[in-house]
C-alpha cells in the first residue's frame, strides 16, 4: 500500500471566480383573491466573488454574493417591490472516492426586503453529490436546507449526459439545459431555470392597506421559473459571456406562515446577460 | 430550492494510451522505496501490498498553470524491469475498446492506417471538423491553409482526402520532432493567442520540480520541452477519443537504464489535433524481489495540459481530476493483467 500522499508536493494555483449577472423581465402578473398585481418591470442583478483555495480535504469555497430583485409595482400592496440578499459563501468541494464527489455550501447572510436589517439573517445551505458513472454520464443529487422555508428540506438532482460529440443533456436542477457546442468557444443552449429564496420583508412593510402591518417582518418565498435559450462565448482561457432570452411562465410570492399566497397570473419575457471569469 | 447542484461540466479524457515503453542486480527494497519517496508524492510504500492490490493513482499538485493536471501512481509488476519494459513497448492500447484508442501505430512516417479508421460519432466529428475547417482543430496558420484541400466528409470512417490531409500534417510534425524536438513544433494558432506544445511540455515539467530533477538525466537527452536531444526516440501516432471527439496525436518515447538496474522512461505527447495541448508520462522501474520473485516497482507520473481544464474550478476540477485518475487506473490495471498473464 502507499502511504497518504506527501503534503510537500507542488501547491496548486489559488482559484478565483467572479460572476456578474443582470436580467430584465417585462410583463406578467400575480393574483390573489381576484386582485391582480402587474409586474410590468422586473430588474434582477447579482454579483458573486469566490476564492477557491485547495486544502488537503478538498477545495474550499469562500466568498460573498449580492442579489437584488426590483419590481416596478404600486405601493401599499402585499407584494414587495424589492427583495435582496447579501450573503457570505462558505463551502467545500471534495470527494469520497474517484466516482463520488460532494459539495457542502452554506450561505449565511441577510435575506431582506427594501432594507437590510439584523433580523433578516439566515443560513440556508445545501449538500449535494455527483456520481461519475463515466466521463459522459453523471448523476447529480442533493438537498437544500432552509429553516425559514415552508419545506425546510427540498431535494434536487438530475443527470448530465454527453450523448454526442457536441451535445450535452444537462438535466440538473436548478438549471436543466440541452447544450450544443458549436465549437470550443461557442455554445448554444435551451432550457429552464428555477429561482427561489426565502426573504424577510421589512419591519415597516405596509402590505395590505386594509390590514396594515399584518405582514411586517414576514417571511416570503419568491419563486420564479424561466424558460429560454441562450448563447455562451468563451473569452480566452478565463472568461465566459452569456446572453439568454425567453419567457417567465411562473412567479409567486408566498407568505407561507400567514397563508398569503400571490400566484402567477400571466408570464413575461426576459433577457439576461452573464459574465463569468475564472482565474 | 436555491440549491446549486453539482455538475462536472467538462471532462478531459486522458492519454490513457501512452504507449508504455522502455536488468541488473535488484535494489534492496528499502533503496527503491527511499528513492521513490525522494521525488514522488508517496512517502512510504509497502511493496508486498502493492504487488497484490490495485493501483490507486492520486492527484498531484501542479504549480504554474490552471490548465495542467497531474496524477501519480505506483505499482508492482512481476518480472525484472527490462522484461517489464519490453512488455510496455509491445503493449497496444488499441486492443482494449474501453480505452477508446482506435488506432495505434509505431511509426512516424506511415499513416496509411488512417484510411481504416472506424465509423463512429467521434471519428465523424473529426472528419466533419476537418471538412468544415473548424477553428477547433489545433493547427498552425500554414497547416490551416492546407485545410482547404482536405475534402468533404463522407459517410463513415475517414475519407481519402481527409486521411491524406492528416497524414501530411502528422508526417510533417513527426519529422520536425525527430530533427528538432518539441521546440521545432509549429504553434497551435487556432486559439486566441498561439500555443506552443513545447512551452506546454516544459511548463508541465517546471510545475513538478522534484520529478523534473529525478528525470533530468534522461530528459536532458530528449526532445521533450526543448530542441532535439542526443537520444533517439521511439515515435508513434494514435487516433483516439478525447471527450467523445476523435483526436489525432503524435508521441515519442525515450528510456535509459540507471544505477542498480532501474530504468527511466519518458513519453511525450507533443501534438494533438484537439482535446489537450500536450502531455508527459514519466515512469521509473526498480528491480525488487517480492516473495522471492523478481519484480519491478513502477512509479508513473502523468501530466497533461488542456485548455478545457483551464477554466475549471471547484468540483468541476475535482471531476476532471477524478476522470483522469480513473483512466490511468484502467490503463495500469489492463497492463498489469497482461504483464502478469504473459509471464
Amino acid at each position: 500500500m502507499l502511504e497518504a500522499p506527501s503534503p510537500d508536493g507542488p501547491s496548486d494555483p489559488l482559484g478565483f471566480e467572479v460572476e456578474v449577472q443582470s436580467s430584465y423581465v417585462g410583463g406578467g402578473s400575480v393574483e390573489r383573491e381576484g386582485i391582480d398585481v402587474d409586474l410590468d418591470n422586473e430588474w434582477n442583478f447579482s454579483a458573486r466573488l469566490l476564492i477557491l483555495p485547495r486544502t488537503p480535504v478538498g477545495i474550499l469555497r469562500l466568498g460573498a454574493e449580492y442579489e437584488i430583485y426590483d419590481f416596478d409595482i404600486p405601493d401599499n400592496i402585499q407584494v414587495p417591490d424589492r427583495l435582496q440578499a447579501l450573503m457570505f459563501i462558505v463551502g467545500l468541494d471534495t470527494k469520497l472516492s474517484d466516482s463520488l464527489l460532494l459539495r457542502f455550501e452554506a450561505r449565511p447572510g441577510f435575506y431582506s426586503g427594501d432594507k437590510i436589517e439584523g433580523g433578516d439573517f439566515n443560513v440556508p445551505f445545501l449538500l449535494g453529490g455527483t456520481y461519475l458513472y463515466s466521463s459522459t454520464l453523471q448523476f447529480v443529487f442533493g438537498i437544500g436546507v432552509d429553516f425559514e422555508g415552508e419545506y425546510m428540506v427540498l431535494p434536487g438532482g438530475g443527470v448530465r449526459w454527453k450523448f454526442a460529440p457536441q451535445w450535452v443533456l444537462n438535466a440538473t436542477a436548478p438549471t436543466p439545459r440541452l447544450e450544443y457546442e458549436v465549437n470550443n468557444h461557442l455554445m448554444i443552449y435551451a432550457g429552464g431555470e428555477l429561482r427561489g429564496k426565502n426573504y424577510r420583508v421589512d419591519n415597516d412593510f405596509v402590505g395590505d392597506p386594509g390590514d396594515p402591518g399584518d405582514l411586517n417582518n414576514a417571511i416570503v418565498r419568491y419563486l420564479e421559473v424561466r424558460t429560454g435559450a441562450g448563447v455562451a462565448w468563451k473569452i480566452g482561457d478565463v472568461g465566459k459571456l452569456s446572453f439568454e432570452a425567453g419567457y417567465v411562465p411562473f412567479r409567486s410570492f408566498n407568505y407561507h406562515r400567514t397563508e398569503v399566497r400571490w400566484h402567477s397570473d400571466g408570464g413575461g419575457f426576459y433577457g439576461a446577460a452573464t459574465l463569468k471569469l475564472a482565474f | 430550492m436555491s440549491a446549486v447542484i453539482l455538475t462536472g461540466r467538462t471532462f478531459v479524457r486522458v492519454l490513457a494510451l501512452v504507449a508504455f515503453v522502455g536488468g541488473g542486480t535488484p535494489l534492496a527494497r528499502a533503496d527503491a522505496v527511499a528513492e521513490l519517496a525522494g521525488f514522488s508524492i508517496f512517502p512510504k510504500a509497502d511493496l508486498a501490498e502493492l504487488s497484490k492490490s490495485e493501483s490507486k493513482p492520486v492527484r498531484s499538485g501542479s504549480t504554474g498553470n490552471a490548465r495542467y493536471l497531474s496524477v501519480q501512481t505506483a505499482y508492482v509488476v512481476p518480472g525484472p524491469p527490462a522484461g517489464v519494459l519490453a512488455k510496455m513497448r509491445s503493449w497496444n492500447p488499441a486492443r482494449y475498446p474501453e480505452l477508446k484508442v482506435y488506432l495505434h501505430s509505431e511509426s512516424a512516417t506511415d499513416f496509411s492506417r488512417l484510411q481504416s479508421a472506424p465509423a463512429n460519432s467521434a471519428i465523424s466529428y473529426l472528419v466533419s471538423a476537418t471538412a468544415q475547417q473548424s477553428s477547433d482543430l489545433q493547427l498552425s496558420a500554414a497547416e490551416r491553409k492546407q485545410l482547404a484541400g482536405a475534402g468533404t466528409a463522407g459517410a463513415g470512417g475517414m475519407a481519402g482526402t481527409v486521411a491524406g490531409f492528416w497524414a501530411k500534417i502528422l508526417g510533417g510534425r513527426a519529422q520536425a520532432f525527430a530533427s528538432g524536438g518539441s521546440a521545432a513544433q509549429p504553434p497551435y494558432e487556432n486559439a486566441t493567442s498561439p500555443v506552443r506544445p513545447s512551452d506546454e511540455l516544459s511548463g508541465l515539467l517546471r510545475g513538478q520540480e522534484k520529478i523534473r530533477r529525478q528525470f533530468a538525466g534522461l530528459l536532458d537527452g530528449t526532445g521533450i520541452g526543448r530542441g532535439g536531444g542526443s537520444l533517439k526516440p521511439d515515435m508513434y501516432w494514435e487516433l483516439l477519443n478525447a471527450d467523445e471527439k476523435g483526436v489525432l496525436t503524435l508521441g515519442a518515447s525515450y528510456d535509459r537504464t540507471g544505477a542498480g538496474g532501474s530504468i527511466q522512461v519518458a513519453n511525450a505527447l507533443y501534438y494533438a489535433s484537439g482535446g489537450y495541448y500536450a502531455g508527459i508520462t514519466l515512469q521509473q522501474l526498480w528491480p525488487v524481489e517480492i516473495e522471492g520473485r523478481a519484480s519491478a516497482l513502477v512509479w508513473r507520473g502523468d501530466m497533461i495540459s488542456s485548455a478545457s481544464v483551464g477554466s475549471l474550478r471547484g468540483i468541476e476540477r475535482i471531476a476532471a481530476e477524478s476522470t483522469m485518475i480513473k483512466d490511468i487506473a484502467r490503463v495500469v490495471a489492463l497492463f498489469r493483467r497482461d504483464a502478469a498473464g504473459a509471464r
